[in-house]
């Protein structure tokens, strides 16, 4: 203290280290948690793929955290503030909560910041609750439909279901490596890194970090050719691997609330749904042409002829609702020998509305599409 | 056989005279009592205009749900004064708590009696905590009772989409004004820093709302996400959390922790400027 009395202008190295430490201590955490290689025992690739394949999961609860930088022009499209409408996820940073407790009993819940949006299965009951709008609606499902697992659930985005999709991709287009184990939600994992072949493709790797005792994927992150920075990455911040409690589960719509009940197909209806989806898939196979294979393809869709606008549901426009024509003609006009159309690019894909109609996709360069709409 | 020694004479632990004294300032000022009558205004308001026009869905956070349970109504107005009044009336008091003696010339009789200025510094702090802590449970309070007064209390439809039993939401609500009185302390951590360079207590407020109103700027900036969970606001509206089922304590911990910081390195930075500084006026 005398010191400090002596030398008044020393004070100062007080706040000055206290500072220091915590942008230093904070940092440093960081830089620890993110270098960190636990020890596991060698697995090789195909052992992971097996282990993910067989994974068996009793229960789960956790909170995955989204953030996605496709590096999309920003588009005209209506993102409430702080809502948490699923939609808002192809964007920014996300909070989702998962409960899962078998094939059965799943919960998902979208974080707003003071809102949410729930989708929960229950044996045959879906539901799904948004708390900004105070809405909620319900679905039973049909036997058929019960055994399988339902696929409305924005789970693509959750770890386990991306690495689904992309280990889908697994084929001779793909190399496939163990890369440096890496610690997630404080859980030891190892890290399959996906690489396509082809180099033409946007994709430069995947890697899908996977819980060394657990086998679950943990941490899903994909990164454009040459980018240090993952363009989409969804992980776990925290997992609990006990089976959630069944009250978690139930939902039962507070009063007040509109619920719109979806009708169950019956049998009947659900095989003539099918026999529909049958007829227009085959016509759409007729209208839509798929180029190339693996990580380069690119699906040339054509649009039926355009419907005039009277068409158009009559709150089209209404809030949320964005007219998709607005958003295709707010996207920079390209045009070829191949024609002339609007042009959507991504870091990770790209995409191009022609004017006749046709739109071709992929997770190429526009060159490839323009090729592919020119073939 | 052993000796028992005399127990030294212990002297009173921490005198509270101090920071009575204090307190009265705080509390007994009619400027302030003006500005608390202002923050407690707005539940008020809210309330009376909900259930003299009772509108449809939409409207900011909580309002829909008012007319279905008067608790909302706490809700309600502190989702509508976290942005401004709230931050400005924490940022008077703490932006007066040493100024405004600098300025009206008691600061130097305060140093006149042996106080030590650490503890001094360390009442004034105080005050400024129980102040953020009381204009945020004044809020809450006065909310909860004219909502309950015109629509009536009952079970609370919390963010998830379930239900829980009043004296819950009550607990829920408590835990909602805690949380905010954290995160409005280490606003006024920044006060009292700002507070010990200046002798215009005016000058200080005004610089506190200039940090706060630019940390919400930072806050909406895209380009800017890596530096967003660090800024003082940030984490403000994570009191959400305490209407989800299950309640994820987990989930305030980032900001309780910036909170911290902050009020360590700017009470550090106060405890330095103040200690060593010239006092004049």
């Amino acid at each position: 203290m005398s010191l400090f009395t002596s030398r008044p202008a020393l004070r100062w190295l007080v706040p000055s280290a206290v500072a220091v430490a915590v942008i230093g201590g904070g940092a440093a955490l960081g830089t620890v948690a993110a270098s960190a290689e636990p020890e596991l025992p060698d697995r090789s690739a195909a052992q992971l793929l097996v282990d993910l394949q067989n994974a068996s999961l009793d229960g789960l609860s956790g909170t995955v955290r989204t953030t996605s930088d496709l590096g999309l022009p920003s588009l005209p499209a209506g993102a409430g503030a702080g809502g948490a409408g699923i939609g808002s996820l192809l964007s920014g940073s996300h909070q989702v909560r998962v409960w899962y407790a078998g094939e059965d009993k799943q919960r998902v819940a979208l974080i707003g910041t003071v809102g949410e949006s729930d989708i929960i299965r229950n044996g045959k009951d879906v539901w799904t609750w948004d708390s900004k709008t105070q809405t909620a609606t319900h679905r039973e499902l049909g036997d058929g439909e019960a055994a399988k697992p339902e696929r409305q659930l924005p789970g693509s985005l959750t770890p386990q279901e991306a690495a689904e999709q992309a280990l889908k991709a697994v084929d001779p287009t793909t190399v496939v490596e163990v890369g440096r184990n890496a610690r997630v939600a404080g859980r030891s994992a190892y890290e399959l890194v996906l690489k396509p072949k082809d180099t033409a493709s946007l994709i430069g790797s995947v890697k899908v970090a996977v819980d060394a005792t657990e086998h679950v994927p943990l941490r899903v992150l994909v990164y454009g050719k040459g980018a240090d920075e993952p363009a989409f990455r969804a992980e776990f911040t925290q997992v609990d691997f006990s089976r959630p409690d069944d009250a978690q589960f139930t939902f039962t719509p507070p009063p007040g609330t509109t619920v719109t009940e979806e009708a169950t197909p019956s049998a009947e209806e659900r095989a003539q749904a099918e026999a529909d989806a049958k007829e227009h898939a085959a016509q759409a196979k007729s209208e839509s042409k798929v180029v190339g294979t693996g990580w380069t393809t690119v699906v040339v869709i054509k649009q039926p002829a355009k419907q005039p606008s009277a068409e158009k549901p009559e709150d089209g426009r209404g809030r949320g609702g964005q007219d998709p024509a607005d958003i295709v003609s707010a996207l920079p006009q390209v045009s070829g020998d191949w024609g002339s159309g609007r042009l959507l690019k991504g870091k990770l894909f790209s995409a191009v509305v022609a004017d006749d109609g046709r739109i071709a996709f992929g997770a190429v360069a526009p060159e490839k599409l323009y090729e592919a709409l020119r073939g | 056989m052993s000796v028992r020694e005399a127990t030294p004479y212990v002297p009173k632990p921490v005198s509270t005279r101090f920071l009575r004294s204090e307190l009265m300032l705080i509390f007994g000022r009619r400027r302030n009592w003006a500005g608390m009558a202002a923050l407690a205004a707005i539940p008020i308001i809210i309330a009376v205009v909900m259930k003299l026009w009772p509108g449809g869905g939409g409207g900011p956070d909580f309002f829909n749900q008012i007319a279905n349970n008067g608790l909302f109504v706490s809700l309600a107005a502190l989702t509508a004064e976290l942005p401004l009044f709230l931050p400005l009336a924490v940022a008077a008091i703490a932006g007066d708590s040493v100024a405004g003696e600098a300025n009206t010339g008691t600061l130097r009789y305060l140093l006149a009696v042996p106080v030590d200025r650490t503890r001094l510094l360390a009442v004034k702090y105080l005050g400024v905590v129980i102040f953020a802590f009381a204009a945020v449970a004044l809020v809450a309070a006065t909310g909860m009772l004219i909502g309950l007064l015109l629509f009536g209390g009952g079970d609370v439809l919390l963010l998830s989409g379930s239900m829980v039993g009043f004296g819950e939401g009550v607990l829920r609500v408590l835990g909602v004004v805690l949380y905010l009185g954290v995160c409005l302390s280490a606003l006024g951590a920044i006060g009292v820093f700002v507070s010990t360079l200046t002798e215009q207590p005016i000058g200080a407020t005004i610089a506190i709302m200039v940090l706060t109103v630019l940390s919400f700027i930072l806050d909406q900036i895209e380009q800017l996400d890596w530096l967003q969970p660090y800024l003082l606001t940030h984490h403000w509206m994570d009191y959400g959390e305490f209407l989800r089922d299950p309640v994820d304590l987990g989930a305030l911990v980032p900001g309780l922790l910036v909170a911290a910081a902050y009020t360590g390195v700017f009470l550090a930075g106060a405890w330095a400027r103040f200690a060593g500084k010239d006092v004049s006026s």
